[in-house]
């Protein structure tokens, strides 16, 4: 057990959770959060009230639907064979590709609205932790859009992800290997006897559950060959384990031997302490800091494996644990790219993002939802800000709190396209920030009250006086006779373009 | 209340620093550049310097059909689905051919531009992306390098010259970037590389901004002076075990504020007639040439060509990959011939490993081992080296390394870029393959 937290709880404290275990919140959000008391605020994480169907998945994203439509394309595909033996060679090839495109094109459409919705989800949710667990397990079992295709499975997986959000790891793992998005993007699915793809077994082993080192050569041969013979039906959805392609013969792996198949091997690998503490340390380090001490990660893999690999009192150790707040982990985190959409909106009192603005800063600041890099997931961390980032931070923030209006958007098709939509509306992007809120007319008049109010909303750690100095002769020289929406939201977009705003 | 002026004097570097004028740094560089010339560092005017450009192609190029050993019955046998044959290469040596794909390269080849590296790799070769990728770029085979060799390079060889030493295009630096002190800028487009605030009185807004983007020391403290100059960066990402992530945050905002104001300029003023396609290489490699033409002190580009994970169904897509990448380098090399800068670019292309010799059920290629590298440009001794691996003789079904990649990188750092202390750079004496 990791010292717990003692003594009082306080408004930073309750802050720090929220940003951490969800994706922080107006200041009024954290004084409802803090009402709380610390150990109720932790249980409104673990034991959100919000159900998941809460929010319903788009209609195309239903399995049942969409295989039905797979179904139907490939009768379409088939009525196109037998009407191209009338055309010329020619003729038919622009028909396939015609038909190609529009479904191309209708898969996109569709990973977008996929990007928009989680998005959304993320921002005006309930349930905050079960979001940001989704999003580890997205990280842990990075799947890209990019090479499945089809959005609805990433959806699908995206929902199983959420059902297991704080449940049990091992089971998790288990679906994952027979997960459609999932086989599609390692390759298992044409994996076979004659031929294994060490693809799924290498990285279960060194990316999912063990880390580099902890296995051999060896067992990734012998592993993949369990894995073989997976096969998705695209037609319903359902997988299964081909009694043709899977390799029976006796399979050796970490000195065990047996007639594996992969739900076996994957048994084996939760039966290694390892992989406890491999889970244990990557938790830690996602909702508190980098490199924790051995002592923290035994303690807290020994309560995973405890708990047979439930995530929850793993959780529950972390946010009750003393370590947890202290100077090592409160407002040192660099945010994410979605963290820091996410919660700048919440601090702007937006619950509605502009039209464009989730697709376009994930793009611009490298974490696109469902399209992480690789296998490996996103690089975290000091890894998200480079001069080229962290720039394109600040223009994000200048766009959003209009202090550079549309300028920040960037060029070329994305920016045009934002244009267009924007004409299209009137000149509106959607929503605004509401700035009422932010700053009511008195705090407008008394300056030092109004910097002080905006630091403590936007900024996360304790900042140099020169910092806060420096944000004061700002709001004087741009007072004049009293404090528009516009000024505000240029003094709210200076404080935004720091290096302190990007942390939490 | 302070006043204006008050406010002006106490800032951190003085109105010198101001955003549109970051005249203090520029002496700042001098200053540097001027204590360096008794050291064996170099200094970079920018106009008649040698530039590398790094090209990664991401996933793993299956280097058996990008350099194709035709007359070997052995590829023939190990690849019946996807085996290219004779009439589809350019023929480059005696039962070595190109793939067709890429007939550019095939050309620069013909006219003594292009180094072609066979069996390239490394001892005791890790099959993961991750690692293998990490030991290309930090060039450290146990992979527990914290900086990568190009920021080495920064670090040893270009004291005094600013962050745009090096230049990154892409959304996260390359670890090869890593450095102790200067892990040089990424950026992906030009036009956005700048502070844009859109209220009135811009200058003035810009002076704050510039100032809360230096670093602060507290209170009581002198703040730092020059970022990345005095202050330890490094590590894979460009920060030193132990430095926290504010401490980086500043370094990056001044970094940033510093290459900003370069950058624009330079990008803005030269066009080029050359036709560029629209694949994300293409467009890189035109930043790139803008870069150059522009008289950037820049040392080293990095650009990323991915995609080369083949395990299922690789013939099209790796002819197109490579039809891409062959594409881009045309437009780029016309692009510096025009500019007549043609003999000061060389480029180098590597990937993290090759893949396994004989083909999978899929249609597609597994994680392998040694493959090919691709060294052009008008400084370079055409010709083939090194010998290309057995496929008969294999470790764990996988081609043998004939030649260590950090030869090639000798070759790069002490031939081409004219560093000192490679040993240093390279953590260990490598003999260059004599390539430039």
């Amino acid at each position: 057990m990791l010292p717990e937290a003692t003594g009082s709880w306080t408004k930073g404290e309750a802050r720090h959770l929220l940003n951490r275990a969800g994706f922080g919140g107006s200041p009024e959000d954290v004084v409802k959060f803090h009402a709380l008391g610390r150990e109720k605020a932790v249980e409104f994480l673990l034991m959100p009230e919000e159900r998941i169907e809460t929010f319903p998945l788009p209609k195309w994203a239903d399995l049942a639907v969409a295989m039905e439509e797979v179904g139907d394309a490939m009768a379409e595909r088939m009525k196109m064979r037998r009407e191209m033996r009338d055309m010329t060679p020619a003729e038919a090839e622009k028909a396939k590709k015609m038909a190609g495109k529009e479904q191309r094109m209708e898969q996109r459409r569709h990973a977008i609205e996929a990007q928009g919705w989680w998005f959304r989800r993320m921002l005006v949710t309930k349930a905050p932790l079960r979001e940001k667990m989704t999003l580890f397990w997205h990280d842990h079992f990075a799947t890209s859009v990019q090479k499945v295709k089809q959005p609805v499975l990433m959806m699908n997986q995206n929902e199983l992800f959420r059902e297991h959000a704080t449940g049990n790891f091992r089971e998790l793992t288990q679906k994952v290997v027979r997960d459609p998005a999932m086989m599609l993007y390692l390759d298992t699915q044409r994996s076979s006897k004659e031929n294994p793809n060490e693809n799924f077994a290498r990285e279960v082993m060194e990316l999912f559950t063990l880390g580099e080192g902890n296995y051999t050569e060896e067992d990734v041969k012998e592993a993949a060959r369990a894995f073989t013979g997976y096969r998705l039906n695209r037609l319903n959805g359902d997988v299964t384990q081909s009694r043709n392609a899977w390799d029976g013969g006796e399979k050796s792996i970490f000195g065990n031997t047996g007639k594996f198949n992969g739900t076996d091997v994957v048994k084996l690998i939760f039966k290694k302490e390892r992989c406890a503490e491999f889970m244990a340390e990557k938790l830690w380090e996602y909702f508190a800091y980098e490199n924790p001490s051995t002592e923290a990660v035994k303690a807290l893999g020994k309560t995973l494996r405890d708990a047979d690999y439930e995530i929850a009192p793993v959780l529950r150790e972390i946010f009750l644990s003393k370590e947890f707040y202290g100077e090592k982990a409160v407002g040192t985190q660099i945010k994410c790219p979605v963290q820091y959409l996410v919660q700048m909106l919440k601090e702007m009192e937006m619950n509605e993002p502009p039209i464009g603005f989730p697709i376009y800063g994930q793009a611009q600041l490298g974490q696109v939802l469902f399209m992480p890099p690789n296998v490996a997931g996103w690089d975290w961390g000091k890894a998200w800000v480079n001069t080229n980032t962290l720039l394109t931070r600040y223009n994000l923030a200048g766009n959003l709190t209009k202090g550079s209006f549309d300028e920040g958007m960037g060029g070329g098709k994305m920016r045009q396209a934002f244009r267009d939509r924007m004409k299209n509306r009137g000149g509106k992007t959607g929503a605004e920030p509401v700035f009422s809120e932010i700053a009511n007319v008195v705090v407008r008049n008394d300056t030092e009250a109004l910097v002080d109010g905006l630091i403590a909303r936007f900024i996360s750690l304790p900042i140099p006086e020169k910092a806060r100095q420096s944000f004061l002769e700002y709001a004087e020289s741009k007072k004049g006779i009293s404090f528009t929406d516009k000024e505000l939201g240029e003094l709210c977009h200076l404080m935004m373009s720091t290096p302190y705003y990007q942390l939490c | 209340m302070k006043t204006r002026r008050d406010f002006l004097r106490s800032a951190v570097l003085g109105a010198s620093a101001s955003w549109t004028l970051p005249g203090f740094v520029d002496r700042t560089f001098a200053e540097l550049g001027e204590a360096a010339r008794d050291r064996s560092v170099q200094i970079s005017t920018g106009k008649d310097d040698t530039i590398l450009v790094v090209l990664q192609m991401a996933g793993g190029n299956d280097g058996l059909n990008t350099l194709v050993p035709f007359g070997d019955d052995a590829y023939r046998k190990a690849r019946p689905k996807i085996g290219k044959r004779e009439k589809d290469l350019i023929k480059l040596a005696d039962g070595i051919g190109l793939n067709g794909a890429m007939p550019f390269l095939g050309s620069l080849f013909k006219e003594g531009q292009l180094g072609v590296v066979q069996g390239v790799g490394y001892p005791n070769p890790n099959r993961s992306h991750f690692v293998s990728t990490s030991i290309w770029e930090t060039a450290d085979t146990n992979n527990r390098s914290n900086t990568g060799w190009l920021g080495r390079y920064f670090d040893n060889a270009c004291e005094g010259i600013d962050p745009t030493v090096g230049i990154s295009f892409n959304k996260s630096t390359p670890e090869a970037f890593g450095a102790m002190r200067n892990p040089g800028v990424s950026l992906s487009s030009p036009e956005l590389y700048r502070w844009i605030h859109g209220g009135g009185e811009k200058a003035q807004a810009e002076e704050f901004f510039s100032e809360l983007n230096q670093p602060m020391a507290p209170d009581d403290e002198e703040p730092v002076a020059g970022g990345s100059i005095d202050m330890p960066a490094g590590g894979k990402v460009g920060a030193v075990v132990g430095e926290s992530n504010l401490d980086f945050l500043e370094r990056v905002a001044l970094d940033a504020q510093v290459s900003s104001k370069k950058i624009l300029e330079v990008a803005s003023k030269h066009k080029t007639s050359v036709q560029y396609d629209g694949t994300t290489i293409a467009r890189n490699l035109n930043l790139v040439s803008r870069m150059i033409a522009g008289g950037m002190a820049t040392r080293v580009y990095y650009v990323s060509h991915g995609g080369f994970d083949t395990h299922t169904g690789q013939v099209n897509s790796h002819d197109r990959l490579l039809g891409q990448l062959d594409s881009a380098l045309k437009s780029f090399f016309t692009d510096l011939r025009q500019q007549g800068n043609e003999k000061r670019v060389v480029l180098m292309t590597f990937s993290e490993f090759g893949r396994r010799v004989t083909e999978n059920a899929s249609g597609g290629t597994d994680h392998g081992k040694a493959s090919c590298m691709f060294v052009a440009g008008g400084g370079v001794k055409g010709g083939m080296y090194g010998n290309y691996p057995s496929l008969t003789e294999l470790s764990q079904g996988d081609l043998n390394h004939t030649v260590d990649f950090r030869k090639v990188y000798a070759d790069l750092l002490g031939g081409w870029l004219k560093a000192p202390g490679v040993e240093r750079i390279l953590g260990g004496k490598y003999e260059g393959i004599g390539m430039v």
